[in-house]
């Protein structure tokens, strides 16, 4: 395993503040589904296919909440972890040192069993940030997936918004734009975390 | 880092270590005591994180790293306990001694192991085998919950802060020339110590005990007569101040 940076556990609380951002971004989504429902109900019939739309940009919000509340919570497990390896790896480095500056001790011996008990909680840590690192990175293209529907629901949602009397046409392409605009957001947030993970995953190999 | 041995009998020892020449420049010396006895030791303000592998290095030439089966730290500061978290690994199932105001202050250095034994305001003792050492209350001097260690059998007190000097690792154990001694020690107590009133009465209560040796955290320790000039020194002086 390459040596980690100084810093990677700091790298775990970005994650968890960029999805902390993603949530804020898909609760706004979620207004916009309400915002287009009641649009679409005042357009009558010439609006009747927009509905159905705004269920899936209620369903794609309440994913992206959902799917950001976890990623948080496992961005944040991964901070206290890694935060935890860094002292167990200071514990290390200075019974280490001891071992080097006071090898000729007579009783150097009786370190063995804390030094020991100390490499195997090091070790333990090694294996959940490993673990957690895993599960991060796959909540994260889970949410990457299903991000990509909302393209097509922006693109569907223009061709539905071009059905509407003239006088809803411009409120419900707002809806579009809003809905690709937080989509957009969120990927890049989700991106960004992808990059995070993939440099802290490169370290395990 | 150096270590000296101030008394010796057929119940315990007490051991000096500091003037620790490979310390960065920045960090001010420490004078860390330990009291052996039988079947235990007590490590007495063991010092920041900095200090810890000069620190177990030194120890672990004495006594077996489990016979120290106590700490004391006198206050929270960072140059006394900043360790904790280092020796809560090396230590486990050692027990912690500290005023009762500043458990959950020094928890934050990090203690998941050893335990935490609050000292009452009013002080209390500790017996190790057959040596019993008392914690002579020194609140406001200067932290606001803070303790001395006094050895009634050695004639041994182990006065923290008070008494306290800033000088250059290579300074002698000892004092030697009190007048002179005073520059290295003024500023030092009129600044970091608070109260006129917490000081005297220390003073008072400190005067009744039959000490020998003084020996503060930093800078020199006090011998003979010196103890005296000491606290007849710290009992003219005003405190609280800062002097310009």
């Amino acid at each position: 395993m390459a040596e980690l940076p100084n810093n990677y556990f700091v790298s775990a609380a970005e994650i968890a503040a960029k999805l902390d951002l993603a949530t804020c971004i898909a609760q706004q989504l979620s207004l916009t589904a309400s915002n287009a429902r009641a649009v679409a109900l005042r357009a009558g019939e010439s609006a009747a296919g927009f509905r159905p739309l705004t269920d899936f940009i209620d369903r794609l919000a309440e994913i992206t909440i959902s799917s950001s509340k976890t990623i948080n919570l496992l961005a944040a497990g991964l901070s206290q972890i890694s935060a935890d390896r860094v002292r167990s790896d200071v514990v290390i480095k200075h019974f280490n040192a001891v071992f080097e500056i006071g090898k000729d001790s007579i009783f150097i011996g009786s370190l063995g069993s804390v030094f020991q008990r100390s490499k195997e909680k090091q070790l333990k840590l090694n294996n959940s940030y490993k673990r957690q690192i895993d599960e991060l990175s796959d909540e994260l293209t889970i949410l990457s997936n299903e991000l990509r529907n909302a393209v097509i629901l922006a693109t569907l949602s223009r061709v539905e918004a071009s059905q509407a009397g003239i006088q809803y046409q411009e409120a419900l392409i707002n809806v579009a734009n809003n809905v690709e605009g937080a989509a957009s957001k969120i990927k890049t947030n989700i991106h960004y975390s992808q990059q995070i993970v993939s440099t802290l995953k490169e370290y395990l190999h | 880092m150096k270590t000296h041995k101030l008394f010796e009998n057929n119940s315990h020892t007490w051991l000096m270590f500091g003037r620790d020449k490979d310390k960065p420049n920045e960090i001010i010396d420490t004078n860390q005591y330990i009291v052996i006895t039988k079947n235990n030791a007590l490590l007495m303000d063991p010092g920041g994180i900095e200090l810890f592998s000069a620190m177990l290095s030194a120890v672990i030439k004495q006594l077996p790293a489990d016979k120290i089966t106590h700490l004391f730290a006198s206050h929270q500061d960072p140059d006394i306990i900043s360790s904790l978290g280092l020796w809560d690994q090396a230590l486990p199932s050692a027990i912690l001694h500290s005023p009762w105001i500043w458990e959950g202050f020094i928890r934050h250095f990090g203690m998941e192991n050893i335990t935490y034994a609050p000292i009452a305001d009013e002080g209390g003792s500790l017996k190790l085998d057959s040596a019993t050492l008392e914690y002579i209350p020194a609140h406001y001097l200067h932290s606001s919950g803070n303790f001395n260690v006094y050895d009634a059998e050695a004639k041994i007190l182990m006065s923290g802060d008070i008494g306290a000097a800033l000088e250059s690792v290579d300074a002698p154990l000892f004092v030697e020339d009190f007048d002179e001694h005073i520059g290295k020690m003024k500023m030092f107590h009129q600044r970091w110590m608070p109260s006129n009133k917490a000081k005297n009465d220390w003073v008072q209560r400190v005067r009744k005990l039959n000490i020998e040796m003084m020996c503060p955290q930093h800078g020199r320790i006090f011998k003979g007569d010196d103890v005296q000039r000491f606290l007849d020194w710290f009992e003219a002086l005003e405190v609280g101040i800062i002097e310009t």
